[in-house]
């Protein structure tokens, strides 16, 4: 058997594992709660890289020392330029959170050919074991949905390269965090799209939501020694509202996580709403919305998601500086803890939060605060 | 004099209570030059950045005052920042300094002759450091220790809402300009000193202890001349200690976690910030009617020097109180702010002074960082400055010397935010009672004529 076949094996036994102790944790979870075991918030880094670039909107935690990759440093994805135009970020910055130093992984340009629209890296985002990092791009011209692209997902390598580039007619904004299942030589990535019939924003007041954003099921090959191929995409679930926002560009599905059997959570923001789709990682057609399982009450438009170790899940709310852990088996919100306070918006915090990443110590999560650019651990 | 630093930032950038939930411009550069070809970001990797920016206004009086004309006056403020977690591995470090340029000519001391001046950036012609402090969080940021020289107008006494007016007096309040020696650690002064600062939830409590006199010279010595450079760092004079609460009801502290979830949060309370202080000086302070032999300053017989009395204190409130959102989630808000300060009419010029105002945030469709102002101030004369002006007519029954009380000042502003880095904003002023009612200098048997100020005023970020 081959090295690489035996990490294979060996990966996929840990996916399995995991999947086991999401499965049994989750019911086991009881009303205990992640959330109040943490008490301090302390910033480790500015997110800004040398170009100038704002806006942080991915946090990914890297399982893997690889090329420039470390093995537990943060990659965090930069919506904005310099300019703090949105849509216009290119690149990828990696912060080593025990010294909070920063050090840019990977940077593209902006008009980039095959990437419709150009490049503007948002919350969709993921680290294969193999060191290949997927970022998904919803690009604009002026930092506006006017003039905004379908974008693409771009792949890079271990060293920050970009690799490749893929579009589909079912990519349309590739948009929320991703959630990913690694099992060496193949992977599955989930991935929310809120670009499809979504134009400029509105002079004033709000826009009708447009229920056309999807969930995409996007089964890779990762060959051995070489870059991951796009094998298939399904729409496994469609619907969403969408619409895009004079301040902050576009709202629509932003969080994905794993669930047990298969299933994932959605956020579902215009919906303030967590919906679990079934089967998500076998089925064939497009489950819709799915079934809800906790809405309103201490969501605040939910944005990412991300699964705490006690199996409950982690999302944070877009209108003010609270994070929400959720029992998705007992379908119970069950805290909400401060962690941005800023009251130079209102509510406190209020469109500074987005992306967030459990440490794989599990005594905490990182995030960032978009309006001051920096990434934050509680814990 | 007001906090400029304020100032740009409330018009140019954020401002609590002021702000829409979510809709925080990122659709704009909120710097005219941008990264400065890769330069503020190559500094950022050190914690290094870099500010500057430059307000520029013309003023006219139409009506009232010495006499009537216009004047432009200007101001460049230029400011380095060092976070030290970044630079040098001090985590919650930050070292600022700050210097202004100062040109143009004052309206206010041209031709108006008022107490509350016009704007907040009039002051002497001048390139001079302002601040320069190094400043010290502990306990993930809820508390910190600021050591150097401080303008105290951009911690103490202040609101979100007074700065986005231009007069003077709704900066930095008339009460410590005219009773403070040089009119207290104020833009464009300030003095070396400490000050702690602490956070939690909705209280924050900061004090701190200040050479009083930035100049060091005598009380009525004009201090920009005396300490031109802003570098004289001066310790030698009397301490002020100056002590302030806030309270914001309802704001969450880090941390706060809610495990009563099934329980729909309540509505948001409209978001509200109060403030109680207190200043204590320990310097002597000149009596306002009685000379040092005890007989009336207005007497020909007098020596023309003030009995010197101990000490000097004032408190002071400020309530900032969002009293109208029609869509939570959008940025349209009014907000209604007031701010009293009162002192002992005994040793002060002012013993009392008064601010009360509206501002409505993006007052009309598609102008979400936009705010319409209108208020109006109340600067009034101590008792015994009052009893000095009887004693002059009472001795001296052939002049005119009307008896001063008042003066008070209306304000409608206008800010359009026409880009992130730049801001234009027409504004009327009316002044009533001009100099609390003195007689003009140029036709010394009236008093000054209430003036009506027009002017437009540019904010420009760099």
């Amino acid at each position: 058997m081959t090295r690489l076949s035996r990490r294979a094996i060996r990966t996929a036994l840990v996916g399995v594992l995991l999947a086991g102790l999401l499965a049994t944790s989750g019911r086991a979870a009881g009303n205990r709660s992640f959330l109040a075991g943490l008490k301090h918030h302390t910033t480790l880094a500015s997110t800004v890289p040398a170009n100038g670039d704002q806006n942080p909107y991915a946090v990914v935690v890297s399982p893997v020392t690889r090329g420039r990759l470390v093995k537990n440093h943060v990659l965090v994805s930069n919506f904005n330029n310099a300019g703090n135009l949105q849509g216009l970020g290119t690149t990828l910055v990696e912060i080593d959170p025990a010294t909070g130093s920063l050090r840019l992984f990977a940077s593209v340009p902006q008009h980039l050919p095959g990437c419709p629209g150009g490049v503007g890296l948002t919350t969709a985002m993921t680290i294969l074991a193999g060191g290949w990092v997927v970022a998904g791009s919803l690009p604009s011209r002026d930092g506006t949905t006017a003039t905004k692209g379908a974008g693409c997902l771009l792949v890079f390598d271990a060293d920050g390269r970009l690799a490749d580039v893929w579009t589909d007619p079912r990519i349309d904004g590739p948009w929320g965090n991703m959630a990913a299942i690694d099992r060496g030589d193949s992977a599955t990535l989930f991935v929310s799209n809120t670009g499809f019939g979504v134009g400029a924003p509105p002079a004033q007041g709000d826009a009708a939501p447009v229920r056309r954003a999807t969930v995409l099921r996007v089964d890779l090959a990762i060959p051995r020694d070489a870059r991951p191929k796009l094998q298939n995409i399904t729409v496994v679930a469609d619907g969403f509202g969408e619409a895009p926002d004079r301040g902050v560009f576009i709202v629509g599905p932003t969080g994905i996580a794993l669930g047990a059997g298969g299933a994932i959570y959605v956020s579902d923001a215009l919906g303030n709403r967590i919906v679990r789709i079934p089967d998500a990682l076998t089925r064939t057609t497009s489950a819709g919305t799915g079934t809800e399982i906790t809405r309103s009450g201490l969501l605040e438009r939910p944005l990412a998601l991300a699964t705490a170790p006690n199996g409950n899940l982690l999302v944070t709310n877009a209108l003010n500086g609270q994070v929400v852990e959720i029992d998705p088996e007992a379908k119970r919100q069950i805290a909400a803890q401060w962690i941005d306070v800023d009251r130079a918006q209102q509510p406190p915090g209020s469109g500074d939060l987005f992306g967030l990443a459990v440490r794989p110590q599990g005594d905490g999560f990182y995030y960032v605060e978009d309006d001051v650019n920096t990434l934050v651990l509680a814990h | 004099m007001s906090g400029v630093t304020r100032l740009l930032a409330a018009g140019l950038a954020t401002a609590p209570l002021c702000l829409p939930s979510v809709a925080r411009a990122q659709t704009d550069s909120t710097n005219l030059l941008g990264p400065i070809w890769g330069l503020r970001p190559w500094l950022g990797q050190y914690g290094v950045s870099l500010g500057l920016s430059e307000i520029s206004e013309l003023f006219g009086n139409a009506t009232g005052g010495m006499h009537q004309g216009a004047a432009y006056d200007g101001l460049t403020e230029m400011s380095v920042g060092i976070d030290l977690g970044r630079a040098i591995g001090l985590p919650g470090g930050t070292i600022n300094a700050s210097a202004l340029q100062i040109h143009g000519r004052s309206l206010s001391a041209d031709n108006l002759d008022n107490f509350d001046t016009i704007s907040g950036i009039e002051a002497d012609r001048a390139t001079r450091l302002w601040e320069l402090w190094y400043d010290q969080q502990f306990a993930d940021g809820a508390v910190d220790l600021k050591l150097g020289q401080q303008s105290l107008d951009q911690e103490y006494i202040t609101s979100a809402n007074l700065s986005v007016f231009a007069n003077t007096m709704f900066g930095w309040p008339a009460l410590p300009s005219y009773d403070l020696y040089a009119g207290g650690p104020a833009y464009p002064l300030a003095s070396p000193g400490i000050r702690l600062r602490g956070t939690a939830g909705p209280w924050t409590a900061l004090a701190g202890v200040y050479d009083d006199n930035p100049a060091g010279g005598r009380f009525n010595d004009d201090p920009q001349t005396a300490d031109a450079s802003g570098a004289r760092f001066n310790l030698d004079t009397a301490a002020l200690f100056i002590a302030e609460i806030d309270f914001a009801p309802g704001a969450p502290a880090l941390g706060d976690t809610t495990t009563n979830p099934n329980t729909p949060s309540a509505p948001a309370a409209l978001p509200s910030l109060y403030k109680l202080g207190a200043w204590f000086d320990t310097a002597s302070f000149p009596d306002q009617r009685s000379d040092d032999q005890g007989l009336p300053l207005a007497s020909p017989l007098s020596s023309g020097r003030s009995r010197l009395l101990r000490h000097d204190v004032s408190v002071y409130g400020v309530a900032d109180q969002m009293i109208w959102r029609p869509d939570p989630a959008g940025p349209r808000a009014l907000n209604l702010f007031a701010r009293l300060m009162g002192a002992p009419g005994d040793r002060n010029l002012v013993d009392f002074s008064a601010n009360l105002g509206l501002v409505l945030k993006a007052p009309l469709p598609g102008r979400d960082n936009d705010t319409l102002g209108f208020a109006g101030g109340l600067t009034r004369i101590g008792r015994y400055a009052l009893d000095y002006d009887r004693d002059v007519q009472r001795l001296d029954p052939g002049s005119y010397a009307p008896l001063r009380s008042a003066e008070s000042y209306l304000e409608l502003t206008y800010q359009y935010q026409a880009t992130g880095w730049l801001l234009i904003q027409p504004d009327l002023q009316y002044i009533f009672m001009p100099g609390a009612g003195i007689a003009n200098p140029d036709e010394p048997d009236t008093r000054i004529a209430n003036e009506f100020v027009l002017g437009v005023r540019t904010g420009i970020v760099f």
